[in-house]
């Protein structure tokens, strides 16, 4: 009897804390890509890409015939979130499957407008969303045609997306970071930006390719940085994995390029009564991947020179950079705020309803050091040896 | 244990009871010294048996001995030259011995021999291969071994195959068996305990253990349980397992079974108790510990870094042999967020065909699996390699054209398979295959969950189970660390790294 009773209870067990959502494999649709736009009468059009399952194996597995585009897109436009996914799951035979979205395409008119109702809601109280999930601002046209377009590396184009935020030294900003640094004290959030790209040979197929960084001001946005600036911008928000940069030599206007291994940034407050003083110190290592100019690199004098140069050349990007920051956008992407608000918690309370105009006001130094270690395989310049 | 103690004190003496009714009458009845009367007393027990012999031997033409022995059981040449060409001799020399010790010391040339006045004695002897002189006017019964039993020869194990290391195995004679054993351990602390059971069998079993290193109270509950055994007939040590295992109805094996005499030595050494069964090969051992199932004898023949690889390879493949087709179930059903992205994909693309859900799909493979195990056990050798090519071309490659099977189940249930078979123990082995089925059911109705839930109860049982009083986890739970050295990492040797099993008893014990 009390084996019978425990028997029991174990199977109320199993029954009632079971989750019971099983669902086969093939009977979701797996959502890829999310895009979301503004229509004309200022609705939102969200587009999702559907990956189709590749061709069933046994059956034409002769060579690579090429499935490219193994996708479809389908729109809905509503109001809100809810009123959306129901219409687009109306238009799905096959449940959506939202876990392994890669890439969620925002337009720059949508961005403008701000996203604030479009996005945060819907993704922060879905529990399927995954907080891996790009967050990227489509510069230019429509969000929708990045999804729509054919890219022929990968089956599923918008992996394409995934891979490129990864591998590149472009800023790559995760629904995660973005609501971390929308949470944050004394920072605003920044996005990846894409644009479309060249067409290739085949007219149906085009790429598309980084633009930059989008500005966000209280989820509104601001601006969009060009590559430049947005390698600043990384350098100085320690996030620079590594990079490229090149320069004019000032005298014989020869180009020196530099490829950065390593780089770190650290940020300095200094506060006083009337005035909040930051000094950015950016450290950098890498190796000189090209040099066009006359200087020879064998001669530590005049590799001086060359470092020399490189290192105004950041320094007065980052210089411009912040100028855009501090006057043009007014906006605090980097987080001048939030080294106040870590160093000097008791400051910041007092500074945060004003640091908007506090921080157009703040002077911001930047100084920066360059380590060069190497020039790569040949040392002298090849006109030289000739 | 306990539940072993719980229900048998009253059995026992049930069956001590019924043991003894059933011999009593037989046990009573002493030979008398009128041969005549023994004769026909025996040929009355004998009645319609075919091979049994009476030889007669008589002394100026008076009946003097009679020769009585099974045919079949004896050795006819040894007869000859040892009991029948001396007693003739003797008779022809008109020398009249009587006494029974006189027979033995005198004129028989055999090394075992015994006198008895009891006719089921000596009957008993009859079996194992003796043949019984009887003497006129002398109640005593002289019986000779000469055993002639053909016997296989000593061949390597099938069961239990080593590259490296000794290639005997044992065989269906105990004493062969018995020799084996003592080849490996020469010294007199080894004990031979023999016990007879089976009603009608009259089975003889050995159980053996090293004075001083086995623990004295597994020595005794070994001979208490084997002495409860009440069975007609023990037919391989397969019965006398079901009779002494703590827990009947786990899955785990909970005495270790083995053909090789190293394992036994070894196992000896280790302080354990071995029993041997006459006429089967597999000789038991007990206690026995869950991780003694994951090691094989090779592990000690070949170098330890590479021993200790081979330990991890196999507890890792035991665990895809319980749980491979039960992950793959649940996540494709349930946890498909847990999948890369293409990867994923691939597998919805060659479910996209399949009718059945994951679960009965997997169930399916896996059962057809195993009727594909024991197919090749049971056929014979000669249409063996059909077996292969029915299994693997239909089943793995037809199936999945057909579109009956994905591609991934297949995959799964050919791991899982080479998975069962990297255990070495034939019997842990058998225990995990049929573990496999209840996860993979768990995980196809609840996911995950299902699967840890099935973890726990797994975990429960095995932690909980005891084998001759040692807990069949340990030395992992309960935890001891110095006894790490040999369970999945084999150190050297020569840091008497083995590890001698102490059974700890539960409080109140």
């Amino acid at each position: 009897m009390r084996t019978l009773k425990c028997t029991f209870l174990f199977l109320v067990m199993f029954i009632v804390s079971g989750c019971w959502d099983r669902m086969e494999i093939n009977d979701l649709a797996f959502v890829t890509g999310t895009a979301l736009d503004l229509t004309e009468d200022g609705k939102l059009l969200c587009t999702l890409q559907i990956a189709i399952p590749g061709p069933k194996e046994g059956g034409g597995s002769s060579g690579g015939s090429g499935h490219m585009g193994n996708f479809y897109v389908i729109t809905a436009t509503g109001k809100n979130g809810t009123e959306i996914h129901r219409s687009l799951q109306k238009k799905s035979s096959r449940r959506l499957f939202f876990s392994h979205r890669s890439v969620v395409l925002i337009s720059e008119r949508l961005a403008k407008q701000g996203i604030h109702d479009a996005l945060l809601d819907v993704f922060t109280h879905d529990p399927r969303n995954r907080l891996k999930t790009y967050l990227v601002l489509v510069k230019g046209g429509e969000a929708r045609n990045i999804l729509e377009l054919k890219y022929p590396l990968k089956q599923v184009p918008i992996e394409a997306v995934n891979e490129m935020q990864i591998s590149g030294d472009d800023l790559a900003v995760t629904l995660r970071d973005f609501f971390i640094m929308n949470q944050s004290e004394g920072i605003q959030p920044v996005l990846g930006a894409v644009e479309l790209g060249d067409h290739l040979k085949d007219p149906n197929e085009q790429i598309f390719k980084f633009a930059g960084t989008g500005v966000l001001k209280d989820l509104k946005l601001a601006g969009i940085l060009d590559e430049n600036e947005t390698l600043a911008m990384m350098w100085v928000t320690d996030k620079l994995k590594f990079g490229r940069i090149t320069t004019k030599l000032p005298k014989d206007n020869g180009e020196v390029g530099m490829m950065l291994n390593h780089t770190d940034s650290k940020i300095k407050t200094k506060i006083e009564r009337n005035s909040i003083k930051f000094k950015i110190l950016l450290e950098g290592t890498g190796v000189i991947e090209e040099n066009n100019s006359t200087l020879d690199i064998d001669d530590p004098e005049q590799l001086k020179i060359i470092k020399k140069a490189l290192e105004e050349t950041v320094e007065d990007r980052v210089q411009q950079l912040l100028f855009k920051f501090q006057k043009k956008y007014k906006v605090d992407s980097v987080g001048f705020g939030q080294e106040i608000y870590k160093n000097n918690p008791g400051k910041w309370r007092q500074l945060r309803n004003q640091w908007d105009t506090q921080f157009q006001e703040a002077s911001i130094s930047v100084d920066v050091n360059l380590t060069i270690n190497g020039a790569g395989m040949v040392h002298s310049i090849l006109e030289k040896q000739e | 244990m306990r539940r072993f103690k719980r229900g048998t004190t009253t059995r026992y003496k049930q069956i001590l009871k019924n043991k003894s009714s059933i011999l009593q009458e037989d046990m009573d009845k002493t030979f008398t010294s009128d041969i005549e009367q023994n004769e026909s007393c025996i040929k009355e027990m004998f009645e319609d048996c075919f091979d049994i012999e009476y030889r007669r031997i008589d002394v100026n033409h008076n009946r003097k001995w009679l020769i009585i022995y099974i045919d079949s059981l004896i050795d006819n040449q040894l007869l000859e030259e040892h009991v029948l060409k001396p007693l003739v001799t003797s008779s022809a020399q008109d020398e009249c011995h009587v006494n029974a010790e006189e027979l033995t010391s005198e004129l028989i040339s055999v090394g075992t021999t015994s006198v008895s006045d009891h006719i089921s004695e000596t009957v008993s002897k009859l079996f194992q291969g003796h043949a019984a002189i009887l003497t006129a006017g002398s109640s005593k019964v002289v019986t000779v071994c000469i055993p002639g039993l053909a016997k296989r020869s000593i061949e390597e194990p099938s069961s239990e195959p080593v590259i490296r290391g000794p290639k005997e195995g044992f065989i269906e004679h105990l004493s062969t068996n018995l020799g084996l054993i003592r080849a490996r351990i020469k010294t007199p602390k080894l004990k031979t305990e023999s016990i007879t059971l089976g009603d009608y069998s009259q089975t003889c079993l050995v159980m053996t253990y090293l004075k001083g290193i086995a623990q004295e109270s597994v020595v005794e509950q070994v001979r208490a349980r084997l002495n409860s055994i009440q069975v007609e007939g023990v037919l391989d040590s397969g019965y006398i397992e079901e009779f002494i295992e703590d827990q009947p109805y786990s899955p785990f094996p909970q005495v270790h079974s083995t053909e090789r005499p190293d394992v036994v030595a070894a196992e000896l050494l280790e302080g354990k108790v071995a029993i041997l069964v006459d006429t089967s090969p597999y000789v038991l051992i007990v206690p026995m510990t869950f991780w003694t199932g994951l090691q094989s004898s090779e592990d000690y023949y070949i170098r330890w870094p590479i021993a200790t690889f081979v330990r991890w390879v196999r507890f890792l493949f035991i665990h895809f042999a319980i749980f491979a087709p039960a992950l793959y179930v649940a996540i494709t059903t349930f946890h498909q967020e847990m999948i890369p992205t293409n990867l994923v994909l691939s597998i919805a693309a060659s479910r996209e065909a399949v009718p059945f859900p994951a679960m009965i799909e997997a169930l399916l493979m896996e059962i057809m699996f195993e009727a594909l195990v024991e197919a090749g056990l049971r056929m014979p050798k000669q249409i063996g390699p059909t077996i292969g090519i029915v299994g693997g071309l239909v089943i793995g490659q037809a199936a999945v054209q057909a579109g009956l099977i994905s591609a991934p189940v297949v995959i799964i249930v050919s791991i899982t398979g080479i998975s069962t078979f990297t255990t070495p123990r034939y019997s842990l082995r058998n225990g995990i295959r049929l573990l496999r089925f209840p996860v993979l059911i768990l995980a196809g109705t609840l996911g995950l969950y299902g699967i840890v839930l099935g973890f726990l109860g797994i975990m429960l049982h095995v932690t909980s189970l005891r084998s001759f009083g040692a807990l069949y986890f340990s030395p992992v739970t309960p935890l001891k660390m110095s006894a790490f050295k040999d369970v999945l990492i084999r150190l050297p040797i020569r840091m008497k790294s083995r590890y001698k099993i102490t059974p700890e008893h539960e409080e109140g014990d």
